[in-house]
Parts: structure tokens; sequence; C-alpha cells
């Protein structure tokens, strides 16, 4: 990068308050927060920004960016699993003034809405929810196929039947669309 | 040229004469922050609002139409076909609601509150009108209807007339700001229970279930290729009970097969609590029958 562009792009280190209920999320949000350079401070300190897991503090008047909340007035809207840089871009955005929603979110994107169940072709067996899991856990094919007792060739054969129906790349991306399917289609009964 | 022009006001004027009579069909509930959202004023002068969209407490101010604030009190809730009911204090007379159904492409006129005692209105057409669907909460939902206007969040719960004047049912919102119509005749199935009741009784087992595929070895004994994965299993609840775990896959109850939960839904209504559940499933390899008797399912 160049000296003007840097200079134009100087990194602000805010202060950041973090509201969570669940004290691990407030550790790892907090984490969040200070590795992309930013000061966290207690909730009743001077902040430039809140962040919020789910809703935000209840009459909040400092600048707020919700992770997963319903509030559609605060001044931030991200998902609950968004990453860290769309976290850190929304507290910049937030703190400089700006609204903050993603793409096709300017309505509300909760809502009533209808039972979703997968296509049938699209349904996982209990053997592949199994080395999904382990996928979960970051374990590599090999130990995967240590734990389930089962041949690599047999576990390859399973990650790419995952992958093919959930409509994934990476082993990223099939865990978190399995996660995501997970919590639209559990029904309780 | 003249009777063009004619034929534009007369449908103005027709809308705007609507509009005027619809006034006394919705009331504004008051919410935080000088927000309100709309409320349909039903048969019996019961308010009905969107489930999803009224705060959790017990008391609501209500600007009647004409402007009188009435307060009134949650007589119930149903989050499955997102109605809520309120009882206002003093009576709100209630209009003449004639039900009527929706048929796509037909004229929608959604009528809000303004907040002030009176009316705020919207037109569009009827975008689609289908069959039954089930909620995501699983309750039952009469017809699919979409209505291809836009809504202010404040109009939310008001009624849906069609160009004769009949109500087709409440207005809501449904995924990604699309509006749809909770219909009149699921208004009249749920709205005297949860009045009566406080709430839509339902049948209970007290697990999370999931649809998964049949592993290929058991499709034969199984003799079919999905079923609903039992994911978590509330404690001390029927199916805890029965013995049933994590992992297991549920092929049928009472013999309707559970290859979809849409299938199975209305097995569990107000009429099955207390009634014994024959459930058929896969459990380490082998399928086996469950016997376990539905419990009631409590506020989620």
């Amino acid at each position: 990068m160049s000296q003007a562009a840097s200079q134009l792009a100087p990194k602000e280190r805010l202060r950041v308050a973090v509201h969570a209920a669940d004290s691990p999320r407030r550790v790892a949000l907090g984490r969040v927060v200070a590795e992309a350079g930013h000061i966290v401070v207690g909730i009743g300190d001077t902040a430039d920004v809140v962040l919020a897991d789910g809703d935000g503090p209840p009459g909040e008047t400092r600048p707020v960016v919700t992770l997963g909340g319903a509030d559609e007035d605060l001044a931030g809207v991200l998902p609950r699993d968004a990453d860290a840089s769309q976290i850190d871009a929304a507290i910049r955005a937030v703190a400089a003034g700006l609204i903050v929603r993603l793409p096709g979110t300017r309505e509300r994107e909760a809502g009533f809405g209808a039972m979703r169940e997968s296509e049938a072709h699209a349904l996982l067996t209990p053997r592949e929810l199994e080395v999904l899991a382990a996928l979960a856990e970051g374990m590599t094919n090999k130990a995967i196929a240590r734990r389930l007792d089962i041949s690599l060739h047999t576990v390859k054969f399973h990650v790419e039947s995952l992958f093919r129906k959930l409509g994934a790349r990476t082993r990223t991306e099939a865990v978190a669309k399995a996660s995501e399917r997970r919590r639209r289609e559990t029904i309780t009964l | 040229m003249t009777d063009q022009a004619d034929l534009l006001a007369q449908f103005s004027n027709a809308l705007a004469a609507r509009a005027e009579a619809a006034k006394g069909a919705v009331v504004a509930i008051r919410l935080a922050h000088e927000r309100h959202i709309t409320g349909l004023v039903w048969r019996s002068g019961i308010v009905v609002a969107s489930e999803q969209s009224l705060p959790r407490q017990d008391e609501f101010e209500l600007v009647a139409p004409g402007g009188a604030i009435v307060t009134a009190g949650i007589a119930g809730r149903d989050p499955s076909t997102n109605i809520a009911i309120l009882k206002p204090a003093e009576p709100i007379a209630s209009p003449a609601i004639a039900v009527a159904e929706a048929r796509t492409g037909a004229i929608a006129l959604a009528i809000g509150a303004d907040g002030t005692g009176g009316a705020s209105a919207r037109l569009g057409l009827v975008n689609l009108a289908g069959g039954e669907w089930h909620s995501s909460r699983g309750g039952l939902i009469d017809r699919r209807i979409v209505l291809d206007v836009r809504l202010a969040r404040r109009e939310e719960g008001g009624s849906v007339f069609d160009a004769a004047g009949g109500c087709l049912g409440m207005s809501t919102f449904g995924p990604r700001g699309q509006v749809i119509v909770i219909p009149s005749t699921t208004l009249e199935r749920v709205v005297p229970q949860l009045a009566r009741d406080g709430r839509i009784a339902r049948g209970w087992l007290g697990i999370g279930l999931q649809a998964v595929a049949v592993p290929d070895a058991l499709r034969d004994t199984a003799d079919q290729s999905s079923g609903l994965m039992v994911m978590s299993v509330v404690e001390n609840g029927p199916a805890a009970q029965a013995g049933i775990v994590a992992g297991d896959i549920i092929l049928s109850v009472d013999g309707t097969s559970a290859h979809r939960f849409r299938k199975i839904a209305r097995h569990f209504g107000a009429d099955s609590i207390g009634r014994k559940a024959e459930l058929r499933l896969i459990r380490s390899g082998a399928v086996m029958t469950v016997q376990t008797t539905i419990a009631e399912r409590h506020a989620a």
C-alpha cells in the first residue's frame, strides 16, 4: 500500500462495550473486538459503540450493533454468525454514524414463514451427520476414519456426498450450511 | 375521454369510501417510543393482532376508532398461527364482518390504524392464493395468501378487504418483508379457542426432530426412505419417559408415515392430549415400536 493510501485508511481504535447474557459468548466477542484493534470497555463505561449479542440493552442510547437481535431500529443489524471482518466493519461504520444491514434485510428478514423441509434427495443420513459433527470439530479425514472405524475412502465418499447435498464447496461451508439447516428445520413435538 | 376520467374517479371514490368505512375495523395498539401496530376488530369486540409483533406484556393501550384510548388485556396468544387476542376493558363496537375467500389477481385493500383513531389504506392485488400450509412454529394456516402490497410496520395486523368489502383476513409480515394474510377462516377457527382457553392446546412428546434419510441398509425393513431423527429429548417429557433417545429415527406415528412432519402434524392436535401413540422407529440398526402417551404442550 502506498503511503497516501495508508493515510487515507487510518485504523481508528474505538471504545466498544460488549453486551451478552452468555459469558463465554461475551468473552468470544470481546476477543473479536480486541483483535480488530479496538478497546473493550465495560457496558457502564464511556463507549463509542455497543456490540450486543441478540437484543441490545434496553434504553441504550449509544449506537448498537446487534448480532441476531430483532430490533430493526438499531444502527447495526448483523446475523448471529457474522464473521470477525463483518463485525469490525459494522462497528466502524456505526461509530461513523452510518447504518449497517446485510443485503436483502432492509425489510424484516424473519417474519411469519412456512415450515421448511429439505427435498428428499438432500436429506442427510445418520452416518453423514456423524461425519459432519467431526468436520465441525475440524477433524481431518484420517481422524474421522479412525473415530468412526471406517476406511479413508468411505470418509471421502461421505464428505463428497455432504458437499453435494448441502451445496457446499468447502468443509467450513458444509458445516455452516448444515447448522443453518438444522436451525431452520428442526421441529419440536 | 370524459367517460374514462369518470370511471377512474368513480373507482377512486369507491376506494376512499371503503377506507372511510374501514376505520371501525382497526385499532392502534400502542407500543413504546410512540410506536404502534394495528389490531383488527373481530367479532364480540375482540381485538386480533399479529402475535410475532406484539411485545410480551399483559396490558396495552388501544386507540379505538374515533380516537378514544382504551386499555386492553392479552386474552390469548398462539405463535403457531401468529394470532394474539386482546380484550378491551371498554367495549369497542365490532363492524359487520363478511368473510371472503381470496382469489389470485383480485383487488385487495389493506387497512392499518393511523394511531389517532383513523385508518391508513394500501391497495394492491392478491399476488397468490394457494392451499393450506404449516408455519415454522407448527400451526396450520388454512390458505396461503400473499399480497403485492407494501406495508408499514405500524399497519401490520390490520384487516384486508376484497373489492366487495369482504374480509380476507389479517395482514402480517412473512419472511423478507413479504406481506401475507392470516385468512379469516383461520381467525374463525383459532380466535374462539383462544378466547376460551387463552392458548391453543397441542399435543407434545418433548422431542426435537430433523428429517433424515434412512440408511440404505435399512430401507427395505423400514419400508420408507426418510424419517425424523430425534435430535434432542426434553428431560422427563413423555418421549423421555417412554425411553426415546437422541439418534432414534421415527418412521411412523400410529401407522402414519413420518417421512415429513406435515404428515404427522395432525396427530398432535388438541384432541391428542392424553392419548397413547405408537411410534415405529429405528434404533441401533433395528426397527422397533415404542408406546408413548401424548401430553399437553406448554407455551413455547
